[in-house]
């Protein structure tokens, strides 16, 4: 194998234009992974599950657009707020009684993961399903020699409308105040009469439906299958964890490491840049495990 | 002390020699060739089992990375074995590198041909990656839910390379050897109780010599460290030391794991390094009860023993069960099921004390 | 025990060595034990995954095998005697598909099996199999370049599928191909192949992209794609990549007339799964196709979706691949009856042996008449080109004038040739289970 084989030519437009879709793709992972960052900054809890919550959405969208015929975009807030709701009820009969073991909570929502899997499996059968979009998504954006998928655009927006909603919930909301109040120091915030419980079912049930909508936009791109959503764990706890489960780290790590990943795949191939981007992760993870952005406030 | 007989060393000592004399016992009772085979595949996930109740159990690591040593192991005896089947002078070149645009045999490659190097290599170079990865990692004092996530990373970073270099590894089709492993002379057919009972002795073997080192000041310091590693560091020791240590250990007996395996399937592949052997491998640990190894072993072959024997009358639910027992044992059992063993023992020998926490020291086994 | 090994050890060379260490520990009641018995049924193992992500495309392939065994045993059986198939899930795991082949093997006693859909099932079992000389049918494309004495493939190998593809794009569409693929073994060889037949009509090579199997992202690739605007796109995707490419091809403002995709796997079911607007204008090889228009096919088509297991709603070439395979083992089975005359005489590596120039006619074969390499027990077949249309079915294009030949080291000839016995090095060696 020679190494023009291997390495492809640099070619300026072309490049520029993986720059552009290192945002698309960042905006998937970013998109992926704000629910998770929600989850685990705010209670400490390792959701092995959050790739289900994901498929779980992909498939409500699934069910709404083909039994009830429910246009796309009007699935999205239903999505939401159905995958919420089975986000509360997870925590309330599994995640609540490991808030003292973060560890474990990885392990139980593994289990948690293989039952939804086999579940979806056994009620709609191995058979893939798809999602359809709307036709006025299928349009093309074209600056020059940039081009942008009209769906990518859209989630483009999508994402980051989502994360200036969450921003606005956390920051500029009453109950906000207190979500930060119960992260930055629970026993503290319940002597102040705020209900920790109460803060970390809805967190809680908030990121499974961000999940879920995660799960009705990439329904658009892919196929349906029960085991979907494991491909985006890894991911999404990468984008976490380096960002340093920080809302704004979140979005500069999905940013880097969705350039870095184009940028990558662009010169060599999509297996290799995998490897070299997860041994980078390693190494930085070494030298800055509070990741890349941290508020100055402890948590637990 | 209570006097509950579960923590009675030398009736632990007697539990451990009591099931590996049972497990060495099979091929006297059973003269069947495929549950031979099949109960050596289980012990070699107990093998992975146990360097999980060392490393999370005694050592408080959670490490989804024990892939990593067990698939690297399996490379290694996979080449190893593929070597003796090719002939340096007719045939030295595996036939799926011929058709990968290789037509010379890897430097990689070369130290295969002989069998002691292959063998000591498969076993080294897992245990010092470990070494290394576990240097990196604990002198910087990554801890809990890091080390996780970058055991995790690392793990899909290998799998990613075992995957993509297809003319060194075959790539997602895997080699298999076409024979059996030969040592000394003697061919080794995987369903031969030789090769049962090679598995048993290292797993014994291993156990052992863990369940000593564990029994030891060095295990005492560890599993202190796993309590509170502050207070160790300020007593003066060299926390990262011994985390290291540990790991490494857990390191080498996943890759005795990795190359036992691979002596009884005669195949290997990327799956070696999948996320989802490495989770559960914790899965059998943490059912069985991680912070004994006897606990983990048990954990290995009933989940596997589930899955084989009841996956086919209930395919579709197979998962379900799976994951509802998991969850049940982490939210209701963390001590696995041996410590519902630890409970009852406690209750006809001796006051009980599962009131106070379950990680105390003198509860590991 | 010790003494016998050790001076066999001395006497034998190394891979007899390996074909006779199973039978000293196996016990001698078992030697004796015939794999069919005349009072009994006839077992054939069936060997594919029901859960799992494999599920998706091996779940037809159990439902056919069933399919095909009814239909045997409704017409008098094999000899007289009925088929039992013994079905083990294979949960999509390599692991589990070399647990239960030695399962299959050791303790059901079947006398062949059937199963697995991707190259490494068939190299996970392949130990075994050659191990205790068993026959194990694989009834799917794959990649060729493989010759042992216990496989008998029923699918196209590389060099059977692009034959006539890669000439008929170029004329039809021009010389510049874009290849993308799954990142493993029977994609890189397909391509290394279509390569070939490129060069021979003057074809170029503009880029090559390989995505992770699963892998869903094919944003970077279609940049490069349109940076490099070629004339067709030969695609050797798998399973939901596959789908995912079709349908980000049309998100990213791509045209199937403009710029089609010439695909060895888009068939019936992809495009089920992909919609029928992501498949249409493709084109894919392959040697049947659920339009194809014979008595035989439309019996089998009509035949198969009204029985209970054609729940999947189409027919497939990978299915129609596993059909022949149960057909091809009976006839194979047959054919070793008449040469022995006794049914408990049989040996799974008689049928093997008999499986040679093996022939299923018009009658029987959905793609039309076929037949077993009596060199290297791959099927001679007549590879098809289709289109796929608005409504998801396929419009067939061209049938190859005559039966193309499986050759499994077609561009590798310095490998020597492989035949019934061995691979025939060019040295004069004869290599045993080459794999």
């Amino acid at each position: 194998m020679s190494v023009t084989d291997f390495w492809t030519p640099f070619e300026l437009n072309s490049f520029l234009n993986a720059l552009f879709i290192g945002l698309s793709i960042a905006s998937i992972w970013l998109i992926a992974a704000v629910g998770l960052t929600i989850i685990y900054g705010t209670m400490g809890v390792i959701n092995m599950a959050h790739g289900e919550l994901i498929m779980l959405g992909a498939y409500t969208t699934y069910v709404l657009q083909t039994f009830f015929y429910i246009p796309f975009l009007l699935c999205l807030p239903l999505v939401f707020i159905i995958v919420s709701i089975f986000g509360l009820f997870i925590e309330r009969t599994i995640i609540r009684r490991l808030y003292n073991r973060p560890l474990d909570t990885l392990l139980a929502t593994w289990g948690l993961s293989l039952i939804l899997i086999q579940g979806v499996r056994v009620i709609f059968g191995t058979a893939p399903k798809y999602v359809s979009i709307p036709s006025w998504l299928n349009f093309q954006v074209s600056l020059g020699f940039l081009h942008l998928p009209g769906f990518r655009l859209f989630i483009i927006l999508a994402t980051a409308a989502l994360i200036f909603a969450t921003w606005y919930i956390a920051y500029r909301t009453t109950w906000g105040i207190r979500v930060r109040a119960v992260m930055a120091d629970p026993d503290m915030a319940s002597s102040f009469g705020i209900d920790s419980n109460r803060i970390y079912s809805i967190t809680f049930a908030y990121g499974a439906g961000l999940a879920g909508v995660a799960g009705a936009l990439f329904g658009g791109l892919k196929t349906l299958l029960p085991d979907m959503g494991s491909g985006y764990i890894v991911e999404a706890f990468l984008v976490v964890v380096v960002g340093g489960t920080q809302l704004l780290g979140s979005i500069f790590s999905s940013i880097i490491l969705g350039e870095l990943a184009s940028i990558f795949s662009y010169f060599t191939n999509d297996t290799f840049a995998r490897f070299v981007l997860f041994t980078l992760i390693v190494i930085f993870l070494r030298f800055r495990p509070q990741g890349l952005i941290t508020e100055g406030m402890k948590r637990r | 002390m209570s006097a509950n007989i579960y923590h009675n060393r030398k009736a632990q000592w007697l539990a451990y020699i009591g099931l590996f004399c049972l497990l060495a016992l099979v091929p006297a009772l059973f003269d069947s060739p495929f549950l031979l085979n099949q109960l050596a595949r289980y012990a070699v996930f107990a093998m992975l089992a146990v360097s999980v109740s060392l490393v999370w159990g005694y050592g408080g690591i959670l490490s989804l990375g024990q892939g990593i040593a067990f698939g690297l192991a399996a490379y290694g005896m996979g080449m190893t074995m593929q070597m003796q089947f090719q002939d340096p002078v007719s045939d030295p070149v595996p036939s799926f590198m011929l058709t990968n645009d290789l037509s010379t045999l890897p430097l990689l490659w070369e130290p295969f041909w002989s069998t002691p190097i292959g063998l000591a290599l498969t076993i080294a170079v897992p245990t010092i990656f470990f070494i290394g990865f576990g240097a990196m990692m604990f002198q910087a004092r990554v801890a809990g839910v890091f080390v996780a996530i970058m055991t995790l990373a690392m793990l899909a970073a290998w799998y990613a390379m075992a995957y993509d270099m297809q003319p060194f590894t075959s790539g997602f089709n895997g080699i298999s050897p076409p024979m059996p492993f030969e040592f000394a002379g003697v061919s080794i057919d995987p369903y031969s109780p030789t090769a049962y009972l090679i598995c048993v002795g290292f797993l014994a073997a291993l156990t052992l010599s863990a369940k000593l080192l564990m029994q030891s000041k060095f295990g005492l310091i560890v599993q202190a460290i796993r309590d509170d590693p502050e207070r160790v560091r300020f007593l003066g020791y060299n926390v990262a030391y011994y985390q290291v240590i540990v790991f490494a250990i857990s390191g080498f007996i996943a890759a005795c794991g990795g190359l036992c395996w691979v002596m009884v399937v005669q195949y290997v592949s990327p799956t070696s390094l999948e996320l989802t052997l490495s989770v559960s491998a914790v899965i059998w640990a943490a059912v069985g009860g991680r912070l004994s190894l006897l606990g983990a072993i048990l954990g290995a072959y009933l989940v596997n023993g589930l899955q084989s024997y009841m996956g086919d009358e209930l395919q579709d639910v197979w998962m379900i069960v799976l994951g509802s027992i998991f969850i049940g044992v982490v939210l209701f059992l963390p001590r696995g099921l041996v410590g519902l063993i630890e409970d009852a023992l406690g209750y006809f020998t001796g006051k009980s004390e599962t009131e106070t926490s379950g990680v105390a020291i003198e509860r590991a086994v | 025990m010790t003494i016998t090994r050790r001076s066999l050890i001395k006497r034998s060379s190394a891979l007899a060595l390996a074909l006779s260490t199973p039978a000293i520990f196996r016990p001698s009641s078992a030697r004796a034990q015939p794999w069919i018995s005349k009072n009994g049924t006839i077992k054939l193992g069936v060997l594919f995954s029901q859960s799992g992500p494999l599920a998706v495309v091996e779940n037809d392939s159990t439902q056919v095998v069933l399919f095909a065994i009814d239909e045997i045993n409704a017409n008098g059986g094999v000899a007289g005697m009925q088929v039992e198939p013994v079905v083990i899930d294979a949960k999509s795991d390599v692991k589990v598909y070399s647990e239960k082949i030695s399962q299959l093997i050791l303790s059901d006693r079947v006398i062949s099996t059937i199963g697995g859909y991707t190259s490494a099932s068939r190299r996970a079992v392949a130990p075994f199999v050659m191990a205790r000389d068993h026959l194990f049918y694989y009834p799917t494309c794959y990649e060729g370049r493989e010759c042992t004495q216990n496989v008998i493939c029923t699918g196209p190998l590389a060099n059977q599928h692009s034959q006539d593809l890669i000439p008929f794009m170029v004329q039809n569409f021009g010389k510049r191909v874009y290849f993308v693929g799954s990142n493993y073994i029977w994609p890189k060889e397909s391509n290394k192949v279509a390569r070939v037949w490129l060069e021979k009509v003057g074809g170029e090579v503009l880029g090559e992209d390989y995505v992770p199997i699963g892998g869903s992202e094919f944003a970077p690739i279609f940049n490069k794609i349109r940076q490099a605007n070629p004339d067709f796109i030969f695609s050797t995707l798998i399973g939901d990549s596959d789908v995912a490419m079709h349908k980000q091809f049309l998100s990213e403002g791509f045209k199937a007339d403009k710029m089609p995709i010439a695909s060895l796997t888009t068939g019936e079911i992809e495009v089920r799964a992909m919609g029928a607007e992501a498949g249409a204008g493709h084109f894919l090889s392959a040697p049947y196709f659920q339009a194809l228009d014979t008595p035989t096919n439309n019996r089998f088509v009509e035949k198969y979706l009204g029985s209970k297991y054609g729940g999947g709603g189409v027919t497939h070439y990978n299915m129609e691949e596993t059909y022949l395979a149960v057909y091809f083992w009976k006839a194979g089975l047959e054919k070793a009856l008449a040469q022995t005359g006794d049914i408990e005489a049989i040996t799974p590596r008689m049928i093997r042996d008999a499986s040679g120039g093996v022939t299923i006619g018009d009658e029987i074969s959905p793609e039309g008449k076929v037949w077993i390499d009596p060199d290297n027990f791959n099927m001679w077949l007549r590879p098809k080109i289709g289109q796929c249309q608005g409504d998801g079915q396929f419009k067939i294009i061209k049938v190859a004038d005559q039966h193309v030949g499986p050759n499994p080291f077609e561009i590798y000839p310095d490998r020597g040739v492989c035949k019934a016995d061995g691979l025939h090095t060019p040295a004069g060696a004869i290599q045993k289970g080459v794999l």
